[in-house]
């Protein structure tokens, strides 16, 4: 007995700590914000540039103290927290469906009359390219925060020592090939040690650009992904691995891959020098310019059928649940302006996504890095940028995980990649009928655009 | 009497947290999951909420995704008894009384208590195709025995294959999907991760509750090595067996999860998509909450069915102590 109460008064005391020190770190815990400012949680990615983008928003609005929270970021995880009441004040999409799965959830904000109100019109100021981020169904949810139109990366010393012109766009495949076939180096065994080119399979999207062709029919009531231009455009990519040899297979990206880090994977391969040429983004720059001794040049990506370019980018929307909206909507009023756009074209995070801002000396020939005499590709590349396709009746993540399904097969020697644009097709397709038996909106949406009944 | 109400009192105050804990974060949910599974409950609201009864579980039937996807979980459970065997194993050899046991045994812990995402990490590295050390070994092999032109080395996670042939994107078996790929491959990485954690800690713990009067007896009388075990050793081994081929069956089902979001993303071609990532999936991925509770219940109605056959006929054959 007298043990019992011993244990017993051991656990009370213990309990009785416990209570004193959750309240004690309940008093002391810091304020959200210091006193007198409004906070602001943005939900971002890992990107190490977004801190001076927020010191440069926190230093010209004194009313407001923006946060960083890059480790909320995904869709999935937005949603729920959003749901559960503690979701951030502000958040991004990095394309349409993922504007699609907030705007539908009910957690992005409707900020078309908002942003009129405070002068700012993204649908005519911003390339159409990055709107699908930010716009549905024409109403505005946020603002796009940059734009990444593809274009090649080149080492300038590897042509040089080859005795092989810098390329300029407009150009098509066939001549890249051949410049890529002379620039495969292979070791004595036979093994790859420098690729020609860099185009990994999952920015398949940026080949059926340049052939023209389409995920969607233009009404998004169909996958096309078995028209004869998808097709061509994944025998291409199948062919410069399997039948050229220029460009690593899956399992060569993964052996030449470094792990970690943000955007690590396929510039670091450029970087290396492990391939001569690369198709990415401007944004890679926030990497390449840490690797000393690089002479890199860019020129326009190789296309087949149409000049015309994937783009991408993110935008950065309102929660509907924020406590702070005057202040969620300042921001997105600063992202919208000169000095952040212009910050944008600095770091190189991109570069803006408002046409108005990469023009000019500043962004073309940037005195802090006069080596980048290439920034005119890029304004190119954003001006004949096409977006991705969206389909209001499926869910992309369904739509990507059907296709991918098919490459793999590919990959595998299991299909030919006409078969497998056919099977992509049909299941993503029978997908949409799935969706639209389960939702009477999509059904009657649906109805509306095929003139069905 | 009096005595025992106040005993009953000081009890109900100390299982109160846990019980508060248990109702609020697992009973609750529990519950509230098998209603959401008779709901089209969906995350974006354009699906207006309603009560759907058993269409979930209906539609569940002519999934093709679903049931792929359930074969791909009970083949990745293959490993089980093989890991179970080499635990066993483990733990007899470690049972003995050598130099540097203790090393040994720290050695052969080493797996469970490192992360298990840095494991995963090193494991996807050695399986490379063209650059990692399995590969590396198996050419050398293969160039030494002269097959090094006519075999090919397996391309483990990127390959849609399996031993037992199964068919990627129907149920079924199809001739050309025999050979070595990602599902072995985390099938070998189970074996090399569950062979020496805490079944064979279980193990060495029932291993020192055999008397050993017992085996010295029957060795007495003429017994092999291999007689006093499987006479004497095995039968006082089997409610450990018991409980570890129950747990590693519960695991078993429940598991994959990790191992496709760090190495495989499911893939290649859904091969290596488990049920706990498809519930995932459909979760918070699609935002079919009602649908994924209901795969949810699917699960938990399976693994009940396995752990009762599992008690049923499992408890058989031990030794009466």
């Amino acid at each position: 007995m007298k043990r019992f109460i011993t244990m017993k008064w051991v656990f009370a005391g213990t309990f009785a700590v416990l209570t004193v020190l959750s309240i004690v770190t309940w008093c002391i815990q810091p304020p959200a914000a210091p006193p007198g400012k409004k906070p602001l949680v943005w939900v971002t990615d890992t990107n190490p540039l977004r801190t001076e983008q927020v010191s440069l928003f926190n230093r010209s609005h004194a009313q407001t103290d923006l946060e960083l929270d890059p480790n909320d970021s995904g869709v999935e995880k937005v949603i729920v927290q959003s749901i559960g009441g503690v979701g951030p004040d502000v958040f991004d999409a990095f394309d349409g469906s993922q504007l699609a799965a907030f705007a539908k959830s009910g957690v992005a904000l409707d900020v078309t009359d908002a942003l009129k109100a405070r002068g700012v019109d993204i649908a005519s100021s911003a390339f159409p390219a990055v709107l699908n981020a930010a716009m549905l169904d024409g109403r505005v949810y946020g603002v796009p925060t940059n734009i990444a139109a593809d274009a090649t990366w080149f080492h300038r010393d590897i042509f040089d020592e080859a005795h092989i012109p810098y390329p300029k766009g407009p150009i098509k495949w066939d001549e890249v090939i051949r410049i890529a076939q002379k620039l495969t180096v292979r070791d004595a065994n036979g093994r790859i040690t420098r690729f020609g080119i860099l185009l990994p399979w999952w920015n398949w999207r940026h080949f059926f650009a340049g052939f023209g062709a389409h995920v969607f029919s233009p009404d998004g009531t169909r996958c096309v992904v078995d028209s004869p231009e998808a097709i061509a455009a994944v025998e291409l990519m199948h062919d410069l691995v399997y039948k050229y040899h220029v460009c690593p297979s899956p399992a060569e990206e993964a052996g030449i891959a470094s792990q970690g880090g943000f955007g690590a994977s396929d510039s670091g391969v450029f970087g290396a020098k492990r391939a001569a040429m690369a198709v990415g983004g401007r944004w890679w720059l926030s990497e390449l310019r840490k690797i000393p001794d690089l002479h890199l040049g860019v020129f326009e990506s190789p296309f087949q059928n149409v000049r015309h370019f994937r783009a991408y980018g993110r935008a950065t929307l309102v929660s509907r649940e924020t406590k702070n909206l005057d202040a969620a909507l300042d921001f997105l009023v600063f992202l919208a302006g000169k000095s952040y756009n212009q910050l944008v074209n600095d770091q190189a995070d991109g570069s803006s996504a408002f046409p108005a801002y990469d023009t000019g000396p500043q962004f073309l020939h940037n005195p802090k890095h006069p080596e980048e005499d290439y920034n005119e590709v890029w304004q190119t590349a954003s001006r004949y940028s096409v977006p991705d396709d969206l389909c209001p009746f499926v869910d992309s993540t369904t739509s990507t995980r059907l296709f991918q399904n098919q490459l793999d097969l590919i990959q595998n020697n299991l299909k030919t990649p006409a078969q497998a644009m056919r099977d992509a097709a049909a299941n993503i397709n029978a997908e949409i009928q799935h969706a639209i038996a389960d939702d009477p909106s999509l059904a009657a949406r649906y109805r509306a655009a095929t003139g069905s009944k | 009497m009096k005595r025992k109400r106040s005993d009953l009192g000081h009890a109900v105050w100390f299982l109160a947290p846990n019980l508060v804990g248990f109702v609020l974060f697992t009973a609750g949910p529990v519950i509230f999951s098998l209603g959401a599974s008779l709901t089209n409950w969906n995350l974006q609201r354009s699906v207006p909420l309603q009560f759907t009864g058993l269409k979930n579980f209906v539609d569940l039937t002519h999934d093709n995704e679903f049931w792929l996807d359930f074969v791909n979980t009970l083949y990745l459970m293959v490993g089980i008894p093989f890991a179970i065997a080499g635990s066993l194993w483990i733990a007899v050899l470690l049972n003995r009384k050598i130099k540097g046991l203790a090393a040994y045994r720290t050695l052969l812990y080493l797996p469970s208590f490192t992360s298990g995402v840095a494991l995963m990490l090193l494991w996807k590295a050695l399986y490379n195709p063209d650059f990692g050390p399995i590969n590396t070994v198996l050419r050398s092999i293969f160039d030494a025995v002269g097959l090094g032109r006519h075999v090919d080395t397996p391309q483990w996670l990127l390959s849609t294959r399996n031993l037992a042939g199964l068919n990627v994107e129907h149920i079924g078996i199809d001739k050309h999907q025999f050979g070595l790929g990602a599902r072995d491959a985390l099938n070998l990485m189970g074996i090399w991760t569950a062979i020496g954690g805490s079944n064979m800690l279980l193990y060495l713990a029932a291993l020192t509750n055999v008397p050993e009067e017992l085996v010295e007896a029957a060795k007495l009388d003429g017994a092999t090595n291999w007689s006093a075990f499987k006479f004497v050793t095995w039968p006082h081994l089997a409610p450990t067996t018991f409980f570890i081929v129950v747990m590693s069956c519960i695991g078993g089902l429940q598991g994959g999860f990790e191992t496709a979001r760090v190495m495989t993303a499911g893939g290649p071609a859904g091969t290596t998509t488990t049920l706990a990532y498809h519930i995932y999936s459909h979760a918070f991925e699609r935002f079919q909450i009602g649908y994924a509770s209901a795969i949810s219940w699917v699960l938990f109605a399976v693994i009940f069915i396995v752990t009762a056959l599992n008690w049923k006929f499992g408890q058989r054959g031990g030794a009466d102590v």
